[in-house]
């Protein structure tokens, strides 16, 4: 569930069981059934700014690892007597096996927030650290990281929703950007730019069944709901998914819909010739006018997104990754110094997202989980040039404070995508109702997963 | 004879014999070979044997990975038994076989007796081209279809175009994307099919076709009353092995569509995968076993289909 820069399908999902037949249950071997897991430790104790030792740190490959290896050269003068080991890992498919195996574990790992969850017995329970940052850490990521009301993971960056636009079509079809204050609002605007064009079928409506969940997950979240209660119960059957899936039956019904997979060929040439002209979608999308448009280039823009009841939440969250600390881990509390100065002491999180070599104007596609670091007031990232100079940040912190809270991500959501994400394909393709897709959804959920938990 | 120098020394006669071999000497001898093959064994003890009777003990439990496995009987087995995925991945790879195995016989045979004929020109050259893309690793051609078939930028429909036709959703549509993938398995193997009927074909002695020639047997006589016949067996074996590598496929799906659309190629491979991916191993090895129960009667099957009658 985490966000993605550029199109990415499931391919990270690790190496096994290629034609796994009964033989290739050998590797299975090494852990033999009955070994126990070893119980969730506590962290407590803050180690002196004098610290001294070695920690090996995992985290993604590509920019964002140079990001993060320039914020960890902050890190390093702050702490001199810190070594910190800093590995490109192909986290997804690793992590969750070294953790059940306990061996060649990291001290600390970046990590999806959707896969905290399931794997909170193999992690050091951080509560009381986080305890002093609480309150001022955004609520939602908070929820997502809390299991039976402890807290596995250090919230790093918070993912909100918000409602792309293309300014220049809008205006041209008579549509005041800031009147898109409800759903029905968006609808309405996307009426009056087919009237406009009769090609137009401005809203964007994700094709690719993984990413539909997410973003289906969304637009729930924002109605402080989730696919999952606090106790992994699936909550699906509610007022608030109905909202969801009835305004898409009503766009897809009226003709509204470019049905395409997130900025592939297709969704691209939608975007450049007008077709796509409203994408309601996370702050991630900024990477799109930044590094893929050509002709729309400067001419979208980002606003809060609509609220399904008038006065209801501008934002819900799409996505999202924090830190965890493996409970084998040999030096924890090194790694607790590390993510702590990243995540709640001005030099880190700085140090990630103000300009830096690999983004001059700094990282647009995530704000910070931590209140301080959030300030509209004080900008980290620049105003993108490729959004006519808008000030994405305060856009995308003033909608980040209104995302509700929200459960943990059950530790099945990623299995669900072939129910649910598919399901909501079937809606967008008008071959399901909103009531098949819950009922259905529901049923095969509860059957597949929750029950085989 | 009378002559001491020729007789042998009494000393000597009556040295003391040589000590009898004892009871591990006399082994020695019946040892040496199980040492020479024990090598194998004990591979396959520690690496085939001892995971498929893990696997089948993994089968009654609800073991994720971590924490105790409990044993929970058959529960693995009668979920998926009414799973409808399960057999829904099943009837996926059974359409794959229809699609590939009758095909890649007929296809390769025709290849293989092409490819025998000593006056086919530039012989050398087609057989390298067959083969070509059986030692391509799998991953690389599954990018090439990736692209190739792309709905909006591939290739193939490019050529669509230039001759009228619209695009096809080719890996995403539920009519495509199996026969996409289906073709990208022939491609792949239809190389090796042909390099086993090959040998039974020549394996067949020329005299044979010599007779049947001089008794005026034509050559479709020939080939219906004596190639085929002659290279049962080879075909037989590669029913057998295209089954099973058939319902086992995992790759192609895994890498070109994931399973999509709507889990259309979902195969039997790739459904057991999902389970371990899921850390849900029990069910993972309770998927192994049925898939392996399944494969072997239909392999079973399909050698008595094609044994001939004198067998």
């Amino acid at each position: 569930m985490s966000r993605s820069f550029v199109p990415r399908r499931s391919v990270l999902r690790g190496a096994l069981g290629v034609g796994a037949l009964a033989a290739t249950a050998g590797p299975l071997a090494a852990c033999a059934p009955g070994s126990s897991g070893s119980e969730p430790r506590k962290l407590t104790g803050t180690p002196s700014a004098s610290a001294k030792g070695e920690i090996t740190i995992w985290n993604r490959s590509g920019d964002l690892f140079k990001v993060f290896d320039a914020a960890i050269d902050a890190f390093r003068k702050a702490y001199p007597d810190i070594k910190v080991n800093h590995q490109a890992v192909d986290i997804d498919a690793k992590l969750a096996n070294t953790l059940i195996s306990g061996t060649d574990l990291p001290d600390g790992s970046f990590w999806d927030d959707a896969k905290i969850g399931g794997q909170a017995e193999h992690l050091y329970d951080l509560t009381d650290l986080i305890a002093p940052y609480r309150d001022k850490t955004s609520a939602y990521k908070l929820s997502v990281n809390t299991v039976d009301g402890r807290i596995y993971g250090v919230p790093w960056d918070l993912d909100p929703g918000l409602l792309w636009y293309r300014e220049d079509l809008l205006e041209d079809a008579g549509v005041d950007p800031a009147g898109l204050k409800t759903y029905d609002d968006l609808l309405a605007a996307a009426r009056s730019l087919r009237e406009k064009n009769p090609k137009a079928r401005p809203l964007h409506m994700e094709k690719d069944p993984f990413l539909g969940q997410l973003w289906l997950e969304m637009l729930a979240g924002q109605q402080g709901t989730s696919l999952a209660d606090a106790d992994g119960q699936v909550r699906l059957d509610s007022k608030e998914y109905r909202n969801v899936l009835n305004w898409i039956r009503d766009a897809v019904d009226d003709d509204l819909v470019t049905h395409t997979e997130y900025l592939k060929q297709a969704d691209l040439a939608a975007l450049e010739s007008g077709q796509q002209a409203l994408v309601p979608w996370a702050v991630w999308w900024s990477f799109a006018p930044q590094q893929l448009l050509k002709k729309g280039k400067g001419k979208w823009r980002a606003a809060p997104l609509p609220a399904w009841t008038p006065g209801g939440a501008r934002s819900g969250a799409m996505g999202g990754s924090s830190f965890i600390i493996p409970a084998k881990a040999k030096n924890p509390e090194l790694a607790w110094l590390l993510y702590e100065f990243l995540c709640f002491k001005e030099p880190g999180y700085s140090a990630v997202y103000g300009p830096s070599e690999v983004y001059p104007g700094g990282l647009t596609t995530s704000v910070p989980s931590y209140g301080p670091a959030r300030r509209p007031d004080k900008p980290l990232f620049e105003p993108v040039a490729a959004l006519g100079g808008q000030d994405l940040w305060k856009v995308a912190v003033d909608a980040a404070d209104t995302i509700p809270s929200a459960a943990p991500i059950p530790a099945w959501w990623a299995k669900s995508v072939d129910y649910l994400g598919n399901n909501l394909q079937r809606l967008i393709e008008g071959k399901m109702a909103p009531d098949d897709v819950i009922d259905d959804s529901t049923k095969k959920i509860q059957r597949n997963l929750v029950d085989r938990a | 004879m009378t002559s001491g120098t020729l007789t042998p020394p009494r000393k000597e006669r009556t040295a003391p014999a040589a000590p009898r071999p004892g009871r591990s000497s006399r082994r020695r001898p019946f040892l040496a070979p199980y040492l020479f093959i024990a090598p194998f064994y004990v591979v396959f003890a520690a690496f085939g044997l001892y995971p498929l009777v893990f696997a089948l003990q993994l089968s009654f439990t609800d073991w994720k990975g971590a924490g105790a496995a409990n044993f929970i009987g058959l529960e693995n087995y009668t979920y998926l038994l009414t799973s409808e995925e399960f057999w829904s991945s099943l009837g996926n790879s059974a359409v794959m076989w229809l699609l590939i195995v009758p095909v890649q016989i007929v296809g390769g045979l025709a290849a293989a007796v092409l490819l025998a004929n000593a006056r086919l020109r530039l012989r050398g050259m087609f057989r390298v081209a067959f083969i070509a893309p059986f030692v391509t690793p799998l991953v690389a051609m599954a990018q090439v279809w990736i692209v190739a078939f792309d709905t909006d930028y591939g290739l193939v429909n490019h050529l669509f175009n230039l001759v009228g036709l619209p695009d096809v959703d080719w890996l995403q549509s539920t009519a495509w994307a199996k026969p996409t993938l289906a073709l990208l398995f022939l491609w792949k193997t239809t190389g090796f099919a042909i390099i086993i009927l090959l040998a039974g074909l020549q394996a067949v002695p020329a005299d044979v076709y010599e007779a049947a020639a001089l008794d005026g047997a034509s050559r479709k006589r020939q080939f219906w009353s004596l190639t085929l016949p002659l290279v049962r067996r080879s075909i037989a074996f590669l029913v057998v092995v295209q089954t099973l590598a058939v319902f086992q496929m995992f790759a192609e799906p895994f890498v070109v569509t994931q399973g999509g659309p709507y889990g259309s190629t979902s195969t039997g491979g790739l459904y057991l995968y999902n389970h371990i991916l899921a850390s849900d191993l029990g069910t993972g090895a309770a998927n192994s076993f049925l898939l392996v129960l399944l494969v072997f009667a239909l392999s079973l099957l399909s050698v008595r289909l094609l044994r001939s009658r004198d067998e």
